[in-house]
């Protein structure tokens, strides 16, 4: 490796109060490679290159640019070494043109002349291989051509060094395919990038090089070349894992909900749910694969009751009375009352599922506390239930008194799921339960839910991962811009074969897509 | 969850505890000492006004510092029966409160402590209550505007000299604060004193519904003389007027203290009630243990009524030989500033818009009786008749002005309660 | 900031994030917030008054406990305040942002007398007296209401709606005192009917009322369904949804709660202290209040305390206006720092200062 080396970290730590964010971290990165940060959730690699692109001061060590110590405060100076980050969340201004946000900021003594920056705009998509119209509009534009803006940003301030913090997250695998051959162009053209990821797939197809990060520390730099996924799982970790799920066969499987033709417009008069139509059984997990803001969320929110389509019919086969019950335009109390059992384990865990501010015990009761005559609470029972899922979960937590806020990810959905279980619901929602955990977590979940599936519940999962929605699901819905594009078999389900699915519309007009700050991780 | 409460006062009492018996204080101690209390504090020109003349009298009495106590910023609720309390607790011999409201709580403490004397300024109610402690006090302001008028009448005079405007477009406007009595007996007498000079004289009089509000203020002085006024006076606290006036070149005369610092081209004069002589009335009385009058009426003769130094640059010639002259004649009772023969009243006592209806009047239009609503009872109905030998009797059955007649040559532009 | 500058550009301090600090410690830094503000005060009364600082904090208490005249006022001020900060806890824990408690205690004073102005003299006391709790608590009721209905239908911004209501409370007592007094002084007096019963000291039956007002809201916020709702709705509007509570439903209920209490405020005012009313009546403590509550974290028990707190600096500076002969701007203005430095240690109880590395380097080297 004889590359000029372009950036050096010297030992640089990071804490937030007593939590170590990063600790002692070295790190080299040469000029003209890929260099991949993995690690779990929580494990440091954002603070790490947030230190680097100015966001964040470390509390110790050094940064070396190009060998010379270097000192970067601010965004700013971070510019001035030539380096620059695309964050996960954009940040655009809607109502200009890609050209006008690229230069928006920039101050270089010159005059102001668009035709002129479009022109250069354009020349660096061609150079690089992107696709885009620097005259397009930003609300016109997919999150992948947002993305594209973005890199350009970074790209027109003359960035040698760009950070990506997990760029395919909001990504199809198509689109994720071409990002990944932009980046080894600008690699041959010289420039260093580090690119945020927690897919092993994606870092042993793209990188060079790997560093791996477990709880703060950094564990090894090693060649992708001579590696496997197993033994990055293992660094990650810091332990063995067993990476297969258990997926037993569906025993008396029966019809639980049947959804039919739900069609849903938001506020902006869009589209969110397309003639929706499917039946979710007794005793199978059924997935639901899509793009972000497919209208996944809308769909679970009107099972909930949360959300109320303008036609359609959801119809509850209840096991106990065998009577059909019509959930459509019920209230979740409403739904309650009628003795459907549905649990929802949503996606924004602390600012729907959960209150952040509350502790375990008063989680526990949202789902309980209008029990009984009295106008007092009872905390006994959500005690005992609070002591119950510490337990038999093993939930990391000072006390069941602590604040659910401060627990971590993986902590705060044990404690999501559990209560949900416990309610021994006949159906179970979940959305993207595993997102932001730990891999020992997330098999957790998946362990609950197929023990829950196994129980007889029907059990609709909302994943991202498509290797998981394959091994863990019977069968998987693919939804796209709202619209239902299949239901397949996951036995004989291919990535590729759900890909296409979940992009059909796509081919044919580019739909606009919600840009929710929600974005996959 | 109580340890945070409880470390909280526990310190806090500990503290206290130390420091309570460094200033405890038991004052009977037969040192004589005077308490006020204050609506507002020295930002309010009328408060500053106590202020001074409270400083005034002590020092002419040779009252030491620490005789005198002053409460400021206290509110026309029981808040003032806990401030004379206070007073008393202090050894205060003489309390004295400066708002019209406060009355009701000084009548409340004067019950409570009959060993103490209690004098309220403005109030209406000491000679009714029947207390030997509690006593009311006000100044003849009125006789202070009317000479203020003569000044404004010497101006107009010298504008329709010079031929500035017609005899007919001596127009003066007035802004006031609230449409009654006190207000009211102000704007008359000054404008009777402008008539006295310059017959001709009209008068506009735009109220503002606050004692203090500079924007009001301003704005009702810009509509006055947007509608033709030559001459502004008011009866507000603020230097809103004034200060269009000096903006526009508007001879203005103020009240309650001079604004000449402020106003140097356009200040004529200003009357203002002194109450330097009053607070050394009951200081005395008090100290030689003698009765303090029930009702007190401060006048021109006691040196309760007070003009400013005339500016020069702004009135007539010969302006304050004027006002001495006339001043004499005030002080010796050969004038009278309401005067019936120098004004005419309408009286409308049928239909929707009854006017003056305590009033009656000969057939020029002169007055010749008025009753008067001078005991404050429920019934707000005339109980004393208040006109007689040629001129109205204001401020003498009672200290606090009742003058509330509309009279002819003044147009109300508004009104507000 | 920089001093003495090396050829880094290194920042010389950066903030760091603390953990959950312990109890005691947390309350060391309030103590020695309080402590470095009454020092800080106490300068500046010599710099500025020419005071010496022990007599200037002499002053500041012997406003609250130099006599027990004044310890039952301290004590009354603060319970007048802390049923105001009562009254605006439940909306301010929903993350409503009632800042009307100031209009909605006036328009309560205001239908107790005029109760006693239409009736007084002709109903038996206790009669009157039980007309102007209902008169006060409902019409407070719907000060409190209002804003909360349009927030609950059309989402209007709650901040400016209660604020307006205000001006609206003032307005109508301004219109009514007029109504009320046709000498057009528009001045009440202290009116003779309508007086709550006397036990003990005169300020006593308010003091209790104000306590057991916080017990009960106490348990209120903390161990009732409807408490736990308004928490809920507070922390996230998403899992009140989630959960099947009926967000609008529970802002309007709390609401009407709120304007209630400050309706039982506004009749103790009228029935227990002034027998009257002014559009000054309420002078500022429904703002006042918002402070009470939010320096106790919302916390009816912790309101004690911070009413005490404030209730004391405000008697103080003004005994400190009176002892010094001096107007009211230089107590008010250490009012200011006393709170600004309570208010400012929240920042040193969230974060620390950290040196950095190279600064201590240097140091050591010299």
């Amino acid at each position: 490796m004889n590359r000029p080396i372009a950036l050096e970290l010297k030992n640089i730590s990071k804490y937030f109060g007593s939590v170590i964010a990063n600790k002692d971290v070295n790190l080299t990165v040469y000029r003209g490679e890929i260099l991949a940060i993995l690690g779990e959730n929580g494990c440091g690699k954002t603070t790490l290159m947030n230190m680097i692109a100015g966001i964040y001061y470390p509390d110790h060590g050094t940064i070396l640019i190009d060998g010379k110590e270097v000192v970067i405060r601010s965004p700013k100076d971070a510019f001035e070494h030539k380096i620059g980050m695309i964050h996960q969340h954009f940040k655009l201004v809607d109502l200009f043109t890609a050209a006008e946000n690229i230069v928006l900021g920039v101050d270089d003594n010159k005059k102001y002349n668009i035709n002129e920056i479009n022109e250069t705009v354009a020349k660096m998509a061609q150079k690089y291989g992107f696709n885009i119209d620097p005259k397009k509009k930003i609300y016109d534009m997919s999150v992948s051509e947002k993305q594209t803006v973005e890199i350009l940003k970074v790209l027109y301030r003359g960035a040698d060094i760009l950070i990506l913090d997990e760029p395919s997250a909001v990504l199809t695998p198509q689109e994720t395919d071409k990002l990944f051959e932009v980046l080894r162009r600008m690699r041959e053209d010289g420039k260093s990038i580090l690119i945020i990821t927690h897919k092993l797939h994606e870092v042993l197809s793209i990188s060079d090089r790997v560093a791996v990060l477990r709880k703060g520390e950094h564990v090894a730099t090693v060649e992708t070349a001579t590696t496997t996924a197993s033994e990055l799982t293992e660094m990650m970790v810091g332990k063995k894992v067993e990476l297969n799920i258990n997926r037993p066969e569906p025993k008396n499987v029966c019809d639980r909900l049947t959804v039919k033709g739900l069609n849903m417009t938001n506020s902006d008069g869009v589209k969110v749910l397309d003639n929706v139509s499917f039946t979710a059984r007794a005793g199978e997990i059924l997935g639901v694969a899509g793009i972000a803001g497919s209208g996944q969320r809308e769909l679970l929110e009107t099972i909930a009751g949360l959300a109320h389509p303008a036609t359609g019919e959801i119809i509850y086969h209840n096991p106990q009375t065998n009577a059909d019950d019509n959930l459509m335009d019920k209230n979740p109390i409403e739904i309650r009352e009628l003795g459907v059992r549905l649990s929802f384990v949503p996606e924004d865990r602390l600012g729907m599922g959960l209150v952040g501010n509350m502790d375990i015990v008063d989680n526990m009761m949202l789902r309980s506390y209008r029990r009984g005559h009295s106008v007092f609470v009872d905390r006994k029972k959500p005690k005992d239930l609070a002591h119950k899922i510490v337990d038999e979960l093993e939930v990391v937590t000072p006390s069941t008194k602590t604040p659910v806020r401060r627990l971590s990810g993986g902590n705060v959905q044990k404690v999501l799921v559990g209560r949900e279980i416990a309610a021994s619901p006949t159906v179970l929602m979940a959305a993207y339960p595993v997102r932001g955990l730990d891999i020992n977590s997330s098999y957790t979940i998946y362990g609950l839910l197929t023990k829950q599936k196994e129980q007889g519940v029907s059990v609709i999962f909302v994943g991202e991962d498509l290797d998981v929605l394959i091994e863990l699901c019977d069968r998987i819905l693919v939804i796209c811009a709202g619209r239902v594009t299949g239901i397949i078999d996951a036995k004989n389900a291919t990535k590729e074969q759900i890909g296409l699915l979940m992009t059909e519309t796509k081919s044919a007009n580019t739909p606009k897509e919600e840009n929710n700050n929600e974005n996959e991780q | 969850m109580f340890k945070k409460l409880l470390s909280v006062c526990m310190v806090v009492f500990m503290l206290a505890a130390l420091c309570v018996p460094m200033t405890s204080c038991t004052k009977d101690d037969g040192v004589f000492r005077l308490g006020v209390i204050l609506l507002h504090d020295e930002a309010s020109t009328y408060d500053l006004n106590f202020i001074e003349a409270v400083n005034k009298a002590a020092a002419e009495l040779g009252l030491a510092e620490d005789q005198v106590i002053f409460k400021r910023d206290i509110p026309e609720s029981n808040e003032c029966f806990e401030a004379a309390a206070d007073l008393v607790d202090q050894g205060c011999d003489v309390i004295f409160a400066n708002s019209f409201g406060h009355e009701d709580y000084v009548i409340k403490a004067a019950k409570e402590y009959p060993d103490v004397e209690f004098c309220h300024a403005t109030g209406t109610k000491a000679h009714t209550e029947g207390l030997d402690n509690y006593h009311n006090a006000f100044a003849s302001i009125y006789e202070g505007r009317f000479l203020a008028g003569i000044a404004a009448g010497m101006k107009l005079n010298e504008m329709i000299e010079d031929g500035d405007i017609k005899a007919e477009e001596a127009k003066i406007g007035y802004v006031g604060a609230f449409t009654y009595a006190e207000v009211m007996s102000g704007y008359t007498s000054f404008y009777l004193g402008a008539k006295y000079m310059c017959p001709s004289v009209t008068m506009e009089v735009q109220f503002t519904g606050s004692w203090y509000n500079e924007d009001w203020e301003k704005n009702a002085a810009i509509a006055l003389i947007n509608n033709g006024c030559v001459l502004i006076s008011q009866h507000a606290d603020s230097m809103g007027a004034p200060s269009v006036c000096e903006d526009r070149g508007v001879p203005n005369v103020s009240y309650n203290g001079s604004t000449i610092s402020t106003c140097e081209n356009t200040f004529i004069i200003s009357s203002k009630i002194d109450w330097t002589p009053y607070f050394k009335l009951i200081c005395e009385k008090t100290q030689a243990d003698e009765a303090i009058p029930a009702d007190w009426t401060g006048t021109i003769a006691t040196g309760s009524v007070a003009l400013t130094d005339v500016n020069t640059k702004a009135a007539a010639e010969g302006t304050q030989a004027k006002i001495d002259e006339i001043k004499a004649k005030l002080v010796d009772g050969t004038l009278h500033v309401f005067d019936t023969t120098t004004f005419t009243v309408t009286v409308v006592t049928e239909g929707e818009n009854t006017m003056n209806t305590k009033a009656t009047v000969d057939d020029n239009g002169h007055l010749t009786g008025y009753m008067a609503d001078v005991n404050t009872d429920a019934a707000f109905a005339g109980d004393t008749q208040v006109v007689s030998d040629g001129y109205f009797h204001e401020s003498e059955f009672r200290s606090a002005p009742y003058f509330d007649i509309e009279i002819d040559g003044i147009e109300l532009l508004n009104r507000k309660y | 900031m920089k001093t003495n500058s090396n050829h880094t550009r290194e920042p010389l301090f950066h903030l760091v994030k603390r953990d959950a600090l312990p109890f005691q410690k947390a309350l060391l830094i309030r103590v020695i917030a309080v402590v470095l503000a009454v020092v800080l005060c106490a300068l500046l009364s010599v710099a500025l008054i020419g005071a010496s600082p022990i007599k200037f904090i002499g002053t500041l208490f012997d406003g609250s406990f130099g006599s027990s005249r004044r310890l039952w006022k301290f004590a009354k001020d603060a319970c007048a305040l802390l049923c105001i900060a009562l009254a605006i806890t439940p909306a301010f824990r929903m993350r409503f942002w009632n800042i009307g408690a100031e209009g909605q205690t006036l328009i309560g004073a205001l239908a107790a007398v005029a109760v006693v102005h239409y009736l007084g003299g002709s109903v038996d006391n206790w009669l009157l007296l039980v007309l102007m709790f209902i008169a006060a608590v409902v019409s407070s009721g719907i000060w409190g209401f209002l804003p909360a209905i349009f927030k609950a239908k059309w989402n209007t911004n709650e901040t400016l709606f209660t604020l307006m209501m205000n001006y609206i409370a003032t307005g109508l007592t301004s219109y009514f005192l007029m109504v009320w007094t046709p000498s057009g002084s528009s001045v009440l007096g202290a009116l003779p009917f309508g007086h709550l019963p006397v036990i003990g000291h005169e300020y006593l039956v308010f003091i209790l009322v104000t306590l057991i007002l916080t017990a009960l809201l106490y348990v209120y916020l903390n161990y009732t369904k409807q408490g736990y709702e308004i928490s809920v709705v507070g922390e996230s509007e998403n899992t009140a949804r989630y959960i099947g509570i009926g967000v609008g439903k529970v802002v309007i209920r709390t609401m009407i709660i709120s304007g209630a209490i400050c309706g039982i405020a506004g009749f103790l005012i009228v029935s227990a202290l002034d027998h009257s009313v002014t559009t000054t009546t309420v002078g500022g403590m429904g703002f006042t209040a918002i402070m009470v509550s939010w320096l106790a974290k919302f916390n009816p028990l912790y309101m004690l305390g911070t009413s005490a707190l404030i209730t004391f600096l405000e008697q103080g500076s003004a005994q400190i206006s009176t002892n010094f002969n001096i107007d009211s701007s230089f107590p008010n203005m250490i009012v200011g720092i006393v709170l600004f430095f309570i208010i400012g240690c929240e920042f040193f109880i969230t974060y620390k200062i950290k040196r950095s590395d190279s600064h201590k380097k240097g140091e050591k080297i010299k």
